[in-house]
């Protein structure tokens, strides 16, 4: 070990030719500046999500440049695309994002469908709408407990898993799992709800609003909280387009773009609801949007449920195991929760398809990471951090 | 509308090879422009311009080699636009957009990982998803036996071929030779 130089404990560097770390720290110290300190947040720590690894050079402590490193979750599932049939493909999708497995469902039958022309009937129609939108207010949930317990408030997390669990036992009367959910199918949906999922979703909506307020009184009004976020980390509308963010990070930088509204799939059309967008584009104004999505998802699901037709869930000629991709590209995008889920899908005719491209939406909001966390404490880009809401075997695929 | 035929007439300025109109209930594009690497980066610079973020980077590899589609969307006039650009297994460069987009330095490490194509220009051209010390063949790269020629692909929808070398790869000659493919059929 006589060629490596002594690196002290916090990771100071003797001089600007000494280097600590893998590849990654190696390379990024490269541009480091004397006396500076490098510091690896991540791939295991409490406060980044999942295996999410940040390096980051600090002065004191600001930040001066911040880089993320990928590929821990890497699964390679644009190659696992390529040599599975179209149906030993679509469990695939229930992984890629955990917490809003459906959109990603969504995203890849869609694209199935559009190539092929497949109809879908309209009972499975609303029966696709409302999972996704429960599962959309399950991953919401999910991100503002962990986010506040990002920021050192550790009880609201259990209040979000109380109802994630309710959400969790609805979804499991049709999907028949709690997390890696694969309900979709070409031509419709897996399996038709029964009366308890109606009765449980019906239960669920009035009761989420009457919790939604208690969220207020205790989270959001909180002037910790409140102090910890506004302000920090503001995201316009150039950041957005320069690195290709969509969700709730777009629409808190008070652009009301939504892929359920703009580029409309589904049944989406029927629905009145809003697209909550700004009103101030920091970390706060992104808390809120997300808040307000729960509530328009909230509407959107008692409309589905009380508007629901009778019918099939499945159209009779659905395709077979055997079923051949007519050629041909296409790019089916839907809203997951972290923002536009595309699945951009290439066929030759054959009974797999010849390529498939995930765009995963924290991919695009992660990228943005380096730049807004440039000169803030370490503690706001801990907070920049969360408000992305992360996940990383969606941004790895 | 007009602004879809601005964008068309001004990809046919620039010198693009192909431009193609698409059904966007069946393609979920609406407008696709083959061009030269060369007006990569200027097309791009225009598209900014007009409110367009890049939002994703998709290669396809076919027989004639790596097409780099790129795939724009406007949050303020949604209609998503694709720009290609061919690659080739002895040419695999492509101009990096970093200066344009950020977000597309990434994007482009992700294709180069999976594809071994080079981005001149990309600020960090290092392995985004695969390990550093990952020294297998680049993984999504095809056998060459399952390579499809582009034109087999449906990839061009209403196509208007402005280049005249690129007739046989949009619109191959009907298939009275059987000599020409490789004779998998239907």
């Amino acid at each position: 070990m006589s060629g490596l130089n002594f690196i002290n404990p916090f990771g100071v560097r003797e001089d600007p030719g000494t280097f600590t770390g893998d590849f990654y720290t190696e390379n990024f110290s490269r541009k480091a500046k004397p006396g500076t300190v490098i510091l690896n947040l991540g791939p295991q720590h409490p406060s980044t999500h999942g295996v999410l690894r940040i390096v980051v050079e600090l002065d004191g402590e600001y930040v001066i440049r911040a880089e993320p490193v990928l590929g821990y979750l890497h699964r390679m599932h644009e190659k696992m695309g390529e040599v599975k049939t179209p149906w030993q493909f679509i469990p695939n999708m229930g992984r890629v994002d955990y917490l809003h497995p459906i959109a990603w469902n969504w995203a890849y039958v869609g694209a199935v469908e559009r190539l092929g022309g497949i109809e879908v009937p309209e009972r499975a129609e609303y029966l696709r709408v409302i999972s996704c939108e429960l599962n959309r207010i399950a991953s919401h949930l999910m991100w503002w407990g962990a986010f506040v317990m990002d920021l050192g408030g550790v009880t609201p997390i259990l209040y979000a898993f109380e109802e994630r669990e309710k959400i969790n036992d609805i979804l499991q009367i049709v999907t028949g799992s709690r997390l890696t959910l694969s309900y979709f199918r070409f031509g419709g949906v897996s399996t038709d709800v029964d009366e308890r999922f109606l009765r449980l979703t019906k239960e669920f909506v009035p009761y989420l609003r009457e919790r939604l307020k208690m969220y207020k009184a205790l989270v959001t009004d909180n002037i910790i909280l409140r102090r910890r976020l506004e302000g920090v980390g503001p995201m316009g509308v150039d950041i957005c387009q320069r690195y290709g963010a969509t969700g709730p990070i777009l629409r808190a930088a008070g652009v009301a773009s939504d892929t359920r509204r703009d580029i409309p799939y589904g049944i989406y059309k029927k629905f009145d609801f809003d697209i909550p967008s700004g009103p101030t584009n920091d970390s706060f104004g992104r808390y809120l949007v997300r808040l307000a999505e729960v509530e328009e998802s909230l509407t959107i699901v008692e409309q589905a449920i009380k508007e629901l037709p009778a019918g099939a869930i499945r159209i009779d000629k659905a395709p077979k195991a055997n079923y051949k991709l007519p050629a041909g590209e296409t790019y089916f995008a839907v809203e997951g929760a972290r923002g536009q889920v595309g699945c951009h899908l290439v066929s030759d005719g054959g009974t797999r398809p010849y390529r498939i491209k995930l765009r995963a939406p924290g991919f695009s909001n992660l990228s943005l990471f380096a730049e807004a966390a440039k000169g803030t404490l370490l503690a706001d880009a801990i907070a920049i951090l969360g408000s992305l809401d992360l996940v990383i075997p969606e941004v790895d695929r | 509308m007009t602004a879809i035929e601005n964008l068309d007439s001004r990809f046919r300025e620039a010198g693009a090879l192909v431009v193609s109109r698409h059904d966007f209930k069946r393609d979920g594009l609406v407008l696709s422009a083959t061009i030269p690497a060369g007006i990569l980066t200027k097309l791009a610079r225009g598209l900014k311009d007009d409110g367009y973020a890049l939002l994703d980077l998709s290669v396809l590899e076919a027989k004639e080699g790596f097409l780099v589609t790129y795939h724009f969307d406007s949050f303020r006039e949604p209609g998503r636009l694709a720009l290609r650009v061919l690659a080739t297994e002895e040419m695999p460069e492509v101009p990096s957009l970093y200066g344009i987009f950020e977000g597309a330095e990434w994007h482009e490490r992700e294709s180069a990982d999976f594809y071994g194509l080079i981005f001149f220009g990309n600020p960090n051209p290092v392995p985004l998803i695969l390990p550093a010390d990952f020294d297998g063949p680049p993984p999504l790269r095809k056998d060459p036996k399952d390579l499809a020629a582009l034109s087999a692909l449906g990839l061009f929808g209403q196509a208007d071929v402005l280049d005249p070398s690129w007739e046989a790869l949009v619109n191959p000659p009907a298939p009275d030779k059987p000599g020409a493919g490789d004779g998998a059929g239907a």
